[in-house]
């Protein structure tokens, strides 16, 4: 019974840390299309309106972008039940989740391991994971994203840290703009 | 090396072997069918390849009152449309596809139709759609490549909205795949040769790709050399039916790995290459295969699993006689012997000029469709658009 609860703990822990990094991931994404112009050009095929999903099985959690008409991703959440995108990565348990976004394992290698499902235009989930790659690459120190992708891109460590700041500072103000957003809501409803 | 963590599912009835199609009427008896709807195309048909198939069942006690012979080389929904309705119409009870990959594929959409109800097959594609197990299915190959037998997946166009679409679930796979020398004793040189490629580089694609497992390993490592001894006595004499038959084996164990383990970017660049300058996908593989094992060694990915395949593809003593850190580079070097050998006995391109049929100008597009394919998702090098331009060069 005390390892069914240790368990339970451990499920709900790592359920806390996916859905903070799915919000993390998703704003960084965000931010990487407004800040990179590489990852821009690996969405550049998708189409304006394409709306592109991760979430965890059964009911998440899990992020949205859409991809708005200056051919950059815009953050929308974790996908409201019966949503659809037209591209959805479906993780088979917070389990796998947590590896990948602790980087103990790579998106491609969880792919090979089929941790996770493809509902969509598979074109498009080489893509996707493409600009993960370019993610972690840029935000990550060396050392960690040599574990999350197989080959970590070769910037110049200035460069890095340059790229790094700007994506960190577009999820920070996209965290502000959120909170203002969502306060200004409630005053209005008080 | 394998992953900490794999998946393996193969649970099709492998018969194989002299008079396997006269045990068809026995598999059928046991699916319950009494009247099953054979599907083929007119080559496999003008090849005489149908009459041992049906005389079989009947003289097993089944009767193949209807035989649809009108698949063509890329399959379409309209065409599984047409045989989902004649096995509804004739309330048949059962399918055998008696073809390739093309036929094989068709009769899958067929299956998903006949089965779920309806007509519109896009409702299905996709992964993991199909939640119960379809018709009775049996598959017979007429090729010893696509490995199409023991794979959960199918291709179908959709040309009115010009798109593939693909399915992908276990409940696809046949309830028996069988494998009888007689169905590939007419396979021109050529064609032999290609598909027999194709299931090479599956069952190497299987052993150095980031899905390898345990046991695709086995079947892969086993494919390879089953390939490595036989096609080449095949080419001598087309008529051995015991070299045949390994090949057709071949085939199928290459099949099992790879669909329990993927392929990376040999299959990346032949779909693109197939789809941009039409090449057969046999042809495909051939040519891209040494080339992308190189790029893949230079990168550091894949030394020890391919140093290791160098045992069942050039034999003990070979093996034996390479010191350990030049395996890699040797079994490249088999490979590329072979693939002369292939070109001198039929001319099997290896080169993107010897196929006469790829413009120089046409390399930037096929890097750019090659990058959007699914397979390089597997491959363990991360290739970016630079490298496989320069791949291509190489391969010119």
């Amino acid at each position: 019974m005390i390892k069914k609860q240790q368990y339970a703990v451990q499920y709900a822990a790592k359920r806390a840390y996916v859905t903070t990094m799915m919000e993390v991931v998703g704003r960084a994404l965000a931010a990487l299309t407004r800040e990179d112009p590489v990852a821009r050009e690996t969405i550049e095929r998708l189409p304006e309106g394409f709306r592109f999903a991760m979430t965890v099985m059964p009911d998440g959690p899990g992020l949205m972008l859409r991809k708005n008409a200056q051919g950059v991703f815009v953050y929308e959440g974790a996908p409201r039940p019966g949503q659809k995108a037209e591209l959805t990565i479906l993780i088979k348990h917070i389990e796998h989740a947590f590896r990948m976004l602790t980087f103990q394992e790579s998106t491609a290698q969880a792919f090979a391991n089929d941790r996770m499902l493809v509902d969509g235009e598979i074109g498009y989930a080489v893509r996707l994971v493409r600009a993960l790659n370019r993610l972690e690459s840029i935000i990550l120190p060396k050392l960690i994203a040599e574990r999350a992708v197989k080959e970590v891109d070769d910037l110049p460590l200035t460069e890095k840290i340059q790229a790094a700041t700007r994506v960190y500072g577009g999820v920070l103000k996209s965290l502000v703009d959120t909170g203002i957003k969502e306060l200004s809501r409630q005053v209005r409803a008080a | 090396m394998s992953n900490g963590f794999y998946e393996f599912f193969c649970p099709v009835k492998v018969v194989a072997g002299d008079a396997a199609l006269e045990h068809i009427p026995f598999e059928l008896g046991n699916l319950g069918s009494k009247k099953p709807l054979l599907v083929t195309d007119k080559g496999v048909r003008g090849a005489g390849l149908i009459e041992p198939v049906v005389a079989a069942c009947e003289a097993g006690g089944v009767e193949v009152p209807l035989i649809f012979d009108d698949v063509p080389p890329d399959s379409s929904v309209e065409v599984v449309r047409e045989i989902a309705q004649l096995y509804l119409n004739e309330q048949c009870d059962a399918l055998i596809a008696v073809g390739g990959g093309s036929v094989i594929d068709t009769c899958k959409g067929a299956n998903i139709l006949v089965s779920e109800g309806g007509l519109d097959l896009s409702r299905f594609s996709g992964a993991g759609i199909l939640k119960k197990p379809l018709k009775p299915f049996l598959v017979v190959p007429t090729t010893s490549g696509t490995g199409s037998e023991v794979t959960a997946v199918a291709v179908i166009a959709d040309r009115a909205k010009g798109v593939k679409l693909p399915f992908s679930s276990g409940y696809l796979l046949p309830n028996a795949a069988i494998l009888d020398p007689r169905m590939t004793l007419t396979l021109p040189p050529h064609i032999t040769a290609a598909t027999a490629m194709d299931a090479m580089t599956h069952a190497i694609e299987a052993y150095t790709c980031l899905a390898r497992n345990p046991l695709s390993e086995a079947y892969a490592a086993a494919a390879v050399k089953k390939i490595a001894v036989n096609l080449p006595k095949v080419l001598e004499d087309g008529s051995d039916r015991q070299a045949r038959l390994e090949l057709a084996q071949a085939s199928t164990m290459a099949g099992i790995a790879f669909s329990n383990s993927m392929v990376g970017l040999v299959h990346a660049l032949g779909h693109a290459l197939g789809a941009v300058c039409h090449i057969p996908h046999g042809v495909c593989m051939n040519l891209f295969l040494p080339y992308v094992l190189e790029y893949n060694l230079e990168k550091g990915t894949i030394r020890e699993a391919l140093g290791e395949l160098l045992l069942p593809l050039a034999g003990a003593e070979v093996y034996a006689a390479t010191p350990a850190d030049s395996r890699a580079e040797k079994t490249v070097e088999v490979i590329r012997t072979l693939r002369d050998e292939l070109y001198t006995a039929c001319k099997l391109p290896r080169t993107l000029r010897e196929t006469g049929k790829v413009e120089k100008a046409q390399l930037t597009r096929i890097a750019d469709v090659a990058l959007d394919d699914g397979s390089i998702i597997f491959n363990p090098a991360e290739a970016s658009l630079e490298e496989v331009q320069a791949l291509l060069e190489r391969a010119w």
